[in-house]
């Protein structure tokens, strides 16, 4: 089938930031038709883009890496949905939809008369989800966060990092990306449940519970034990030495999982610790989780030595869990990403080409593909409203003197 | 229908309810599983005979001796049945291939090759069902010079660059509590199941699904990732709590305990500063020299945080969180395990339930992860006991006598 796994699926998004776009993103990639509504008022944050090798250009709308991320391969239409001839083109593409997907502030939408109730008049059969951080009902769901927030309340920063110190908290927004494949996660189950039933439905989405599901171990253990789980570091109660561990070079590390006693012998043998080997007291995970200090800085005294790269090709071969800990620039040339194509080169509006990380479906059968980026707001004004809606020329005009829909900038 | 052993809202099928799924594998996959189950598919967890590994990750459950103690694998599994064949035996193996043959999905997280090596690949699969779809979670993919390496959650995580940006920047690089390179694998598992699906709901064609937990892991945190870098040649490392975009963004100490506060849009940092301006003094941060987006203040960093400081030093966490979202700022408290459990928005939603555990007792497990008004999540039933719908499955549906399921069992085949 061409065109991909969802080809003649249509998406609406009334999204911004990430939480809501990467999920419209998937679906492109996998060749949904998804249409993006934006505004000159309310700008998306991710385009209020300041180049950091050019600053002095400004603010770049159509330059952000991160909007290439969220919005490859989407059609861009502005309105201004204050003014109700807006409102009224956003319920006809709401008709004309499958799913429609949403991330504005607590109760924005049912404010402009975009809510599930008034959609689902326009479209009985909808799929939609509203994608928040505390979800759509409860005392705190007017409540603002970004994903870091969310790693702050859910537990996340708490139970993560290292005794002794502070939380750990990431530099990617976490939540904001397992909220986002939850979202994917719960509107392709209701899209199968519509193709047997023919019904849709609304989807709510908290990123604070989305986060908390992915815990549930640590709250398990919580609820079991009445205290608060300790905070592991690098360390597992499943598999002993487990650790990251400092490697040659300026920050520079190799992390490794001893998941058996069989990878233990093996990396005894690698780091050439024989002794270690020859010990009943280490021979078990136990034993070796007892000891787990010494362990850690006897490997340690192994990795310092020479390159993660060579720690890990070494550990490898042995058959023992190892990789570097890699940064962006090491990503950029992983040759077991290269080699799967994870990275996608694609058309940018502005920029001629940009490089996009890959979905990673992995759908052997109808690959999926990555679509052009850069798009300006109300890039796609004409192929929306009179090609898809089948607005005459004179009416857009109308529209755009009314101020109801925003012509793109000039290139 | 309603299982009594988990107290919800009994009743409504859910979204996937009439698919069914075949898991199998170690614990790098659960969650997949679990996803699709609490949705309202039929999910079967096939084990070796006697139960596999992952029933005895730590840590236990207390005062329940019994295969299934584990917490990881309880939280995981429940909601899904469970049949155990051992399949190196051929008998088991066949017994495999026809479950498969009723399935819609298989799920397995075997080591790389594992289901190929025992004549249960891909081929093997689409010839009892042109339909089905087979998904394969590994460390790297079913492709490519690194597919035959080994993994973990955490090697997961290093390799696909969320460990370099997780952390203090004076320590070592640091791993996320919850398996969340698994988790994230899981989810595209899930998904790329789902899509599949759909995709053979039309077509009629099934397809093997190839889930790298690498790829997943460089999905997740793509906004440290490779193109980021290649368009302003940063490379972002650990920083602690403040996100290195944005600013001011971090954890800031109440008189009690730490908050976290982010600030996006310029109307944002227009009320911050206004608000810390009115509550210590200090009016240089009205200066327009800050304003706008995050951008501005990017080399002002360390004099906003001193600000920012100064201003959550003079209230409680509470109080803090209260005054700034009053001020639609995104305050939120740093919260621990049992502040989640007893967290009022968590308990005004219902997000905890509450499911039987072997040995008698309940136990409290984390919800739903998103609600769908039509198809309410639901977990279906506790984890299973090893072998515990092997007569209900191998009996009743493929209909082997209790004579030949109990030869089965005795020479361990089931």
């Amino acid at each position: 089938m061409p065109g991909g796994a969802l080809a003649g699926l249509r998406v609406l998004e009334l999204t911004a930031a990430m939480a809501g776009p990467w999920i419209g993103r998937f679906l492109a990639w996998c060749g949904a038709e998804v249409i993006r509504i934006e505004s000159r008022e309310h700008p998306d944050v991710v385009r209020q883009y300041v180049p950091p090798r050019a600053p002095e250009r400004g603010v770049q709308p159509e330059l952000s890496p991160w909007f290439a991320e969220w919005n490859a391969g989407k059609r861009f239409v502005a309105l201004d949905l204050r003014r109700p001839e807006a409102v009224a083109l956003a319920l006809r593409l709401a008709s004309i939809s499958d799913v429609v997907i949403e991330n504005f502030s607590a109760g924005a939408v049912e404010r402009l008369g975009l809510g599930y109730e008034d959609l689902r008049r326009a479209r009985p059969d909808l799929v939609f989800l509203s994608t928040s951080g505390l979800g759509d009902t409860g005392p705190c769901r007017s409540h603002v966060t970004w994903g870091p927030n969310v790693e702050a309340l859910s537990g996340l920063a708490a139970l993560s990092g290292f005794p002794g110190r502070p939380g750990a908290f990431t530099q990617y927004a976490h939540p904001d990306g397992i909220g986002a494949l939850h979202g994917l996660v719960a509107v392709l189950a209701a899209l199968d449940h519509r193709a047997r039933t023919g019904k849709g439905q609304a989807i709510d989405l908290s990123q604070y519970e989305a986060t908390a599901a992915t815990l549930g171990v640590e709250l398990l253990e919580l609820a079991v034990g009445g205290e608060e789980p300790p905070r592991p570091g690098n360390r597992s109660r499943a598999a002993a030495p487990q650790g990251v561990y400092r490697c040659a070079g300026e920050d520079r590390w190799c992390a490794v999982t001893v998941a058996d006693d069989e990878a233990w012998r093996a990396l005894c043998g690698v780091i050439g610790r024989t002794e270690w080997e020859a010990d009943p007291c280490l021979a078990t995970r136990e034993g070796r989780l007892a000891h787990a200090d010494a362990l850690d800085a006897g490997i340690e005294a192994w990795t310092a030595a020479r390159p993660a790269e060579e720690a890990m090709a070494r550990l490898q071969a042995a058959g023992v869990a190892a990789g570097v800990v890699q940064t962006a620039a090491d990503l950029a040339r992983d040759p077991q990403l290269a080699a799967r194509g994870f990275y996608e080169e694609v058309e940018h509006l502005r920029a001629g080409c940009a490089v996009v990380t890959g979905v990673p479906l992995g759908l052997t059968g109808t690959p999926g593909q990555s679509g052009r980026a850069g798009g300006r707001v109300g890039e796609d004004n004409e192929y929306v409203l009179v090609g898809l809606l089948g607005l005459g020329r004179d009416e857009l005009r109308r529209l755009e003197a009314l101020g109801a829909v925003q012509p793109p900038d000039p290139r | 229908m309603a299982d009594p052993r988990v107290r919800t809202a009994p009743g409504v099928p859910g979204a996937l309810a009439g698919r069914r799924v075949l898991e199998v594998g170690d614990e790098k996959g659960m969650y997949a599983g679990k996803l699709l189950a609490d949705l309202g598919a039929d999910v079967i967890r096939v084990e070796r005979p006697g139960g596999d590994a992952a029933r005895g990750l730590p840590p236990l459950l207390r005062g329940a001796p019994a295969p299934g103690a584990s917490v990881p694998f309880f939280y995981l599994n429940a909601g899904k049945r469970g049949v155990t064949l051992d399949l190196e035996h051929p008998r088991a193996r066949e017994l495999f291939l026809r479950l498969a043959g009723g399935a819609d999905v298989v799920i397995e997280s075997l080591p790389a090759g594992g289901l190929d090596a025992l004549g249960l690949g891909f081929g093997a699969l689409r010839a009892t069902r042109p339909e089905l779809v087979l998904v394969s979670l590994s460390g790297f993919g079913r492709s490519g010079p690194r597919r035959g390496f080994a993994t973990s959650d955490l090697v997961a995580a290093a390799l696909g660059g969320l460990l370099q940006v997780t952390g203090e920047a004076e320590d070592p690089p640091v791993m996320l509590a919850g398996m969340q390179a698994c988790a994230a694998g899981s989810l595209v598992a899930a998904a790329g199941a789902l899509v599949a699906l759909l995709h053979a709901r039309r077509s009629g064609r099934g397809q093997h699904v190839d889930v790298s937990l690498q790829e997943s892991a460089a999905a997740l945190g793509h906004i440290c990732g490779a193109p980021k870098w290649l368009d302003d040649g940063i490379v972002p490392r650990r920083a602690g709590s403040g996100l290195f975009a944005s600013v001011p963004s971090g954890a800031y100490a109440c008189r009690d305990g730490l908050a976290y506060l982010m600030v996006n849009r310029p109307a944002h940092w227009t009320a911050l500063a206004r608000w810390v301006a009115g509550a210590t003094g200090v009016q240089e941060i009205l200066d327009p020299m800050f304003e706008g987006p995050s951008s501005a203040r990017l080399p002002y960093r360390e004099l906003v945080d001193l600000w920012v400081a100064e201003l959550a030093a003079r209230f409680d966490v509470a109080g803090f969180c209260r005054e700034g979202q009053e001020r639609h700022l995104a305050v939120t408290p740093l919260q621990g395990a049992a502040a989640v459990a007893r967290d009022p928005q968590l308990a005004a939603r219902g997000f905890f339930v509450d499911v039987a555990q072997p040995g008698g007792g309940s136990l409290r497990l984390a919800g739903a992860p998103y609600r769908l008004s039509a198809t309410p999540w639901r977990v279906q039933r506790p984890a299973p006991a090893p072998g515990e719908h092997n007569a209900e499955l191998l009996g009743g549906e493929l209909g082997l006598g209790a004579d030949e399921l109990g030869a089965l069992a005795r020479a361990e085949v089931v």
